[in-house]
């Protein structure tokens, strides 16, 4: 087969690689609701129609993303900042590999599992030729990414250091960090897929789906505090790096990917090199020989895919078959819970209210006392992002919806089940404020309240989320996404209108008590009515 | 006369401009395997879907164990097991946690659930298969775990859509002989199939549907002596009552030209 064709037929398996990794990991498809043809949970026909699209176009989307998140670094220096280029092409680097890794996991998780054309394997062609197909379809998972964020970081580069070597350096670091990236998405896949769904599920399995979730917590995380940071950590690197044979200046130029960005850096003022430079220069060489043997176990990789599925679903008798009953509600909020969590984007979801309350906490950590203002603002953020949860958990039902419907369920048991997980998904954010009242004081004891009213504020407001996405007919396409909006925004709603009370009823008295308990008392009607609202239902 | 545990009246279905079912009428009675038998797209699986209360029909009732399955659901579906053509589950769960998940929600006791699971597990030869997310089990194996599903609560109306479609010889004579005792107890089974022998050897009353609906039904002397056709096979009566023979004869004509012609000469 030419290289050309294999080119050719691999953009028809990449596009079936990525609508199965899509309809796969169903849970990923939570935005894709916006548009869909039912407000019935979706039916398997409407599930492909979805995965198609978001298919289709996630990748653009995400390629976008990556080109504003790689470019954004070098803003300050593009607008006139004095200071030099390395701690921004730092930034810039481990922004795109964390996104390089992130999007990758979503869409080679189809490729460890089947490959991504199983059909091939039965087409008259050579063993090497399929292999071809499976590489190429692997290069495309990245290609418009990779091109268009090291474009744009080259670009910015150039535009502000006016070098051409330095252009080099950056095209030379930007490919090693995609293929890094690339690299650790892939073995990431294997890991998660083969030894965690394709193997008994087990203690060591449990300790993998943890130990994965947190490392998948921390680079999404990592993400989030680099761009909140950005204005603070630009500057302080950069005086760290420019600081000459510093220890700590030589331990950074150590670490990837400062050792890349100190590399750009100091190939663009091209005078004598510091020892930190040196450092980073030979960390550089030895981080290209990783990137060199990433690549080379890459493509081994994609290339032995064609041997068919590499996951092993293991042998051994198991002689116990008992299974364990509950109540209706739990044993539906422990179904979701399970299948949500077999997929790593969707069970760092179930981290996420508590870790952005932990973030609004670490940000006001200089303050002295935990104040009112700063336990409003944690709580009620951390609602509002714990409300995406009803949407990940009505997509991730996916096809296996329609077992659920075969069983006498009634609608509110759905509903109760979906609004009590993402309830107790949101305690532990609580947790997190009342952890904190242990190591400060508190300004107004009577804050204390607050994440009570917004716990039962995050109850109604899925009630009424999970209500209003499983019970109503849509009318017509136009109206799809406002619809679905006007059905966030009324969960939105539910959370911020008690922490809107409490605002109202502290301007009008200055009484923090009765402020927090008049914002208990609201919640507590929300959640009443919303009660009541899908009892009826 | 015993009640009809399965009693559909005029089911309408229709997917936007598409009419799958056109005012079908059947009954199922107690002790009794009916077989659905038709051509891809006639409607049989449609009809199963509105009984097991998966769809609404357009218009129509269809009545089980004495409940309307779309006014009354709840009671009809506690009366049904269903087993799709494809297996439908939740794929990311193990088998074990998805019999978790169906025992509760059925609200049975602990202990003759143990009891029966094990045994099914062992009948369908899948206890090893228990612990092991269902996405990455074989097909066989799937459909294995879903008759185990729809039989597990031992209800009194069994829905089966193809079910002998994956398993393997072993599996088959077992949820054959499974469905022999279902109905020896009073049970009934709704069992769609297009495979004459099956339907010929397992149903004790046949309906074929053709376009909707259903052109006949009885038992094979019955369809005989309405196509008549004495003595012919079910596969000779279903062509004779859909008028397919002489479309099957035209069609092998034209792949005898296509396909078996010496392109030498």
């Amino acid at each position: 087969m030419k290289t050309a064709d294999a080119w050719r037929l691999s953009a028809i398996t990449y596009s079936e690689m990525a609508f199965k990794s899509i309809l796969q990991n169903s849970s990923n498809m939570w935005w894709g609701s916006f548009g869909r043809g039912s407000s019935e949970a979706p039916g398997h026909e409407d599930l492909v129609k979805r995965a198609l699209r978001i298919a289709r176009f996630d990748k653009f989307i995400i390629t976008a993303f990556v080109i504003v998140a790689a470019g954004a670094p070098f803003l300050p220096q593009a607008l006139g900042a004095s200071y030099g280029i390395s701690a921004s092409v730092t930034l810039s680097l481990a922004v795109s590999f964390a996104l390089v890794v992130l999007y990758g996991v979503q869409t080679l998780s189809s490729f460890v599992t089947s490959g991504p054309s199983p059909v091939l394997s039965t087409l008259p062609l050579m063993r090497k030729d399929v292999s071809l197909v499976n590489l190429f379809s692997f290069v495309r998972t990245g290609d418009y990414l990779v091109v268009g964020s090291v474009a744009c970081q080259v670009f910015f580069v150039l535009l502000v250091t006016g070098s051409a070597l330095s252009g080099l350096f950056m095209l030379l670091a930007g490919a090693m960090n995609s293929v890094m990236g690339v690299g650790v998405a892939l073995w990431l896949s294997s890991v998660f897929y083969r030894s965690i769904l394709g193997s008994k599920q087990g203690k060591l399995g449990g300790v993998m789906r943890l130990a994965l979730l947190l490392a998948w917590g921390v680079v999404v995380l990592g993400i989030g505090v680099l761009f909140a940071a950005a204005g603070y950590l630009i500057p302080l690197v950069q005086s760290v790096l420019a600081s000459p044979n510093t220890l700590t200046g030589s331990i950074l130029s150590l670490v990837y990917p400062f050792s890349l960005g100190i590399s750009v850096g100091s190939v663009a003022h091209g005078v004598a090199l510091s020892l930190v430079e040196g450092v980073a220069l030979g960390a550089t060489v030895g981080y290209l020989l990783v990137a060199v043997a990433v690549s080379r176990w890459s493509m081994i990789s994609v290339s032995s895919f064609p041997e068919g599925s590499s996951i092993s679903t293991g042998g051994g008798r198991v002689h116990d078959t008992s299974v364990s009953l509950h109540g209706p509600v739990a044993a539906y909020s422990l179904k979701d819970l399970r299948a949500a969590s077999a997929n790593l984007p969707s069970a760092f979801l179930f981290t996420l209210p508590a870790f952005e309350t932990l973030v609004i906490l670490l940000i006001r950590a200089f303050l002295p006392t935990l104040g009112a203002s700063t336990i409003l603002v944690a709580m009620t953020l951390g609602g509002i992002v714990s409300l995406i949860l009803p949407l990940v958990l009505v997509s991730s039902e996916g096809g296996g919806f329609d077992f659920a419907k075969t069983l006498p369920l009634r609608m509110r048991t759905i509903v109760f089940s979906k609004a009590l997980m993402t309830t107790v998904v949101f305690l532990p954010a609580a947790a997190v404020v009342y952890g904190e009242s242990l190591l400060k004081p508190l300004t107004s004891p009577s804050s204390i309240l607050i994440p009570l009213a917004s716990i039962l504020a995050v109850a109604a407001a899925s009630l009424l989320e999970v209500r209003l996405f499983l019970g109503f007919a849509p009318r017509g396409r136009v109206t799809f996404a406002l619809q679905e909006f006007a059905r966030m925004a009324a969960g939105a709603g539910a959370v911020l209108l008690p922490a809107a009370i409490y605002v109202a009823v502290y301007v009008l008295t200055f009484n923090h008590a009765l402020a927090a308990g008049v914002m208990v008392v609201a919640s507590s009607a929300e959640v009443l009515a919303t009660t009541e609202f899908v009892r009826q239902s | 006369m015993a009640d009809a545990l399965i009693e559909a009246h005029g089911l309408t279905k229709t997917y936007g401009s598409f009419r799958a079912l056109k005012g079908l009428d059947l009954r199922v009675m107690p002790s009794e395997i009916y077989g659905l038998l038709g051509p891809n797209g006639a409607g049989k699986t449609t009809t199963l879907r509105i009984t097991a209360g998966l769809i609404e029909p357009t218009a129509g009732s269809v009545v089980v164990s004495g409940f309307d399955a779309t006014k009354d659901p709840l009671h009809a579906k506690a009366r049904i097991g269903y087993v799709a053509e494809i297996p439908i589950l939740y794929e990311s769960l193990t088998p074990r946690e998805l019999l978790d998940f169906e025992c509760s929600v059925r609200a049975l006791a602990t202990e003759p659930v143990n009891r029966k699971a094990h045994q099914l597990a062992e009948a369908f030869e899948v206890t090893s298969a228990f612990d092991t997310p269902i996405a990455t089990l074989s097909m066989g194996t799937k459909q294995k775990i879903a008759i185990i599903a729809a039989l597990i609560h031992q209800p009194p109306v069994l829905l089966l859509d193809e079910p002998l479609n994956s398993l393997d010889a072993r599996s088959s004579r077992i949820l054959k002989e499974l469905l022999s005792l279902h109905v020896q107890r009073g049970g009934a089974v709704l069992f769609s199939t297009h495979v004459m022998e099956i339907a010929q050897r397992l149903c004790s009353r046949i309906g074929i549907i053709f376009d909707g609906r259903i052109v006949a039904e009885g038992d094979l002397n019955q369809l005989r002596a309405r196509a008549g056709a004495k003595d012919a096979t079910l596969e000779e009566v279903f062509m004779k009552l859909t008028n397919e023979a002489s479309e099957v004869e035209n069609t092998m004509r034209m792949l005898r030209e296509s396909f078996f012609v010496d392109e030498d000469r």
